[in-house]
């Protein structure tokens, strides 16, 4: 009888849904990783153990995780960063709303920027990745002033009719509410989420869209 | 940031072989077999009878058929037509299949033979292929038994009928072959079958298991008689039932699996400040204790894999929160299975 190898931690991964979907169309090419903390809490780290420092990250060091799911939009939530000791802030995202209410038709623009990162406020030079978790909410969902490869192959991605995450990139990212009325049935009002994440710095931001209906 | 690119170095591609027991109910050894008298009635009763493990019948596990160049063991098709039933359908549907030549016979070992019972199992259970070295059948034909097992385990190098590779089925349990008497085949009717594990199915030789015990047979009754009719008596279910009365049968399933491993490496520099929310504390990004400024710790749950435009891919997630800080380096195995 031997002893587990336990140098190295051995995890099964699974595809999500948006991977199963590249699988299909032969464009499955993974080529980098980011690691996270989802459903860590913090709060429970505590630095005023009365047993000493080994005890701090007691209540979070034995705790059990929960399976991955397949949505990538429910997953890596909360990213790792790389940053100099001593950072005393981290960035975090601005877009200058705490909600997004649009009526039909309307248009929106919204320009990001990140606060606390390379030394005050800044624009990130990579841009912005915009996810809207039901694009049926826009007629158009689009992101500019990015013009790299990748960014462009994303922006041109079309989803057609069904209710599905887009993401797009850009320094920008323009909104134009949907005009289609049967999509809000009996009801005056949709509702979704945008997420928005800083492409060099993965700070990340959630807030709420909903868009009225006029007529 | 946030994204670290990986290196060629990083990427492992294994193949493993994974066996597991045929069996729908998970278990080494199928000891009570059951049949369907719907599917022994209907139209699929003429050709083949199938083998459940539960008398709620429930998943097939596999299917009985004698097939035989004469037609013999079930009525013609149409009276005016001898030799033509479905029998002889399913002798040429294996001669296809397993000879590809439909002048050849099948050889049991020292035995051409125009007959044979098929046990074919169903797909979904074997995955790959069967597991050469695995079986174990017992029969029992009055109060006489035989058990079975194939030979891969003596011999070196596969016999290939075709592009089947084919062990002979032999005296003997789970690959241990009995040797004494004639190399574990009959006297003189030649091997008892064989296995062909690449198409999920073992042919039996009815002239050996009707061969005497002290040939090596087990004196197994079968009505071969074009006026077969009644299901009780068909050649199938004399096997089925002489399989049922031994109660004992092993045979494991084959399959490889390709993984892909990834080393995830994070360095002592790396990744040691955190997004979630919990890590500030206001609506500054002003981290939560003062402490982890200079010693920031963070906990690793999950490993999420991207392409070139950043979408998630695949994602793993630890079994518990794994310490990260400036004094600790994170080396992290995903295995990606397809």
């Amino acid at each position: 009888m031997g002893y587990l190898d336990n140098s190295v931690v051995t995890v099964d991964a699974i595809l999500t849904t948006k991977g199963r979907q590249l699988l299909a169309q032969g464009n499955f090419n993974i080529t980098q990783f980011a690691l996270a903390d989802d459903e860590i809490d913090y709060t429970l780290y505590n630095p005023n153990h009365p047993s000493g420092s080994a005890y701090y990250g007691e209540a979070i060091e034995n705790m059990p995780l929960l399976e991955a799911i397949p949505q990538e939009t429910q997953m890596m939530k909360y990213k790792l960063i790389t940053l100099p000791r001593g950072t005393a802030k981290l960035p975090i995202l601005d877009l200058g709303y705490t909600s997004i209410i649009l009526k039909q038709g309307a248009n929106l623009s919204i320009t990001p920027q990140t606060l606390n990162y390379l030394g005050g406020n800044t624009f990130e030079t990579s841009g912005y990745t915009a996810t809207i978790s039901d694009v049926r909410l826009f007629n158009a969902f689009e992101g500019i002033g990015i013009e790299t490869q990748q960014a462009q192959a994303l922006n041109q991605t079309v989803t057609l009719g069904t209710s599905v995450a887009k993401s797009v990139v850009g320094s920008t990212i323009n909104l134009k509410a949907t005009t289609v009325n049967t999509l809000f049935g009996s009801n005056t009002q949709l509702s979704a989420t945008l997420t928005i994440e800083g492409r060099d710095s993965g700070a990340r931001i959630t807030i709420p869209v909903i868009v009225t209906k006029i007529n | 940031m946030a994204f670290k690119r990986l290196e060629s170095s990083d990427f492992v591609l294994s193949s493993d072989a994974i066996s597991s027991t045929l069996w729908s109910n998970q278990l080494t050894t199928l000891t009570a077999f059951f049949s369907s008298s719907a599917q022994i009635a209907g139209s699929s009763g003429k050709f083949y009878l199938t083998a459940y493990a539960s008398s709620s019948l429930g998943s097939p596990e596999f299917d009985i058929a004698y097939g035989n160049s004469q037609g013999s063991g079930s009525l013609a098709y149409n009276s005016t037509v001898t030799h033509v039933s479905p029998t002889s359908t399913v002798y040429g549907q294996y001669q296809d299949l397993v000879l590809g030549d439909e002048n050849t016979d099948f050889a049991f070992g020292a035995l051409t033979a125009t007959e044979f019972f098929a046990l074919s199992f169903e797909r979904a259970r074997y995955k790959e292929s069967l597991l050469p070295g695995s079986l174990t059948l017992t029969l029992r034909s009055s109060s006489a038994t035989l058990t079975l097992t194939d030979n891969s385990r003596i011999v070196t190098i596969p016999q290939y009928v075709g592009t089947n590779r084919v062990y002979q089925l032999v005296s003997g349990s789970n690959g241990a072959v009995n040797t004494g008497v004639n190399s574990g085949h009959t006297s003189n009717s030649g091997s008892y079958g064989w296995l062909l594990p690449d198409i999920g199915t073992i042919l039996l030789n009815p002239r050996a298991l009707a061969a005497p015990l002290a040939n090596g047979g087990l004196t197994f009754l079968y009505s071969a008689s074009s006026a077969t009719v009644t299901p009780d008596i068909s050649p199938n279910f004399s096997l089925f039932t002489a399989i049922n009365g031994g109660a004992s049968f092993t045979l494991n399933s084959n399959e490889t699996i390709s993984s892909n491993y990834i080393f995830i490496r994070a360095r002592s520099s790396e990744y040691n400040y955190s997004e979630n929310p919990s890590f500030i504390s206001g609506s500054t990004g002003e981290i939560i204790f003062n402490s982890f400024i200079n010693t920031p710790r963070t906990y690793i749950t999950t490993v999420g894999l991207y392409n070139d435009t950043n979408e998630l891919l695949a994602v793993a997630k630890l079994s518990r929160p794994l310490p990260k800080d400036f004094t600790k380096e994170a080396l992290i195995r995903v295995k990606l299975d397809f």
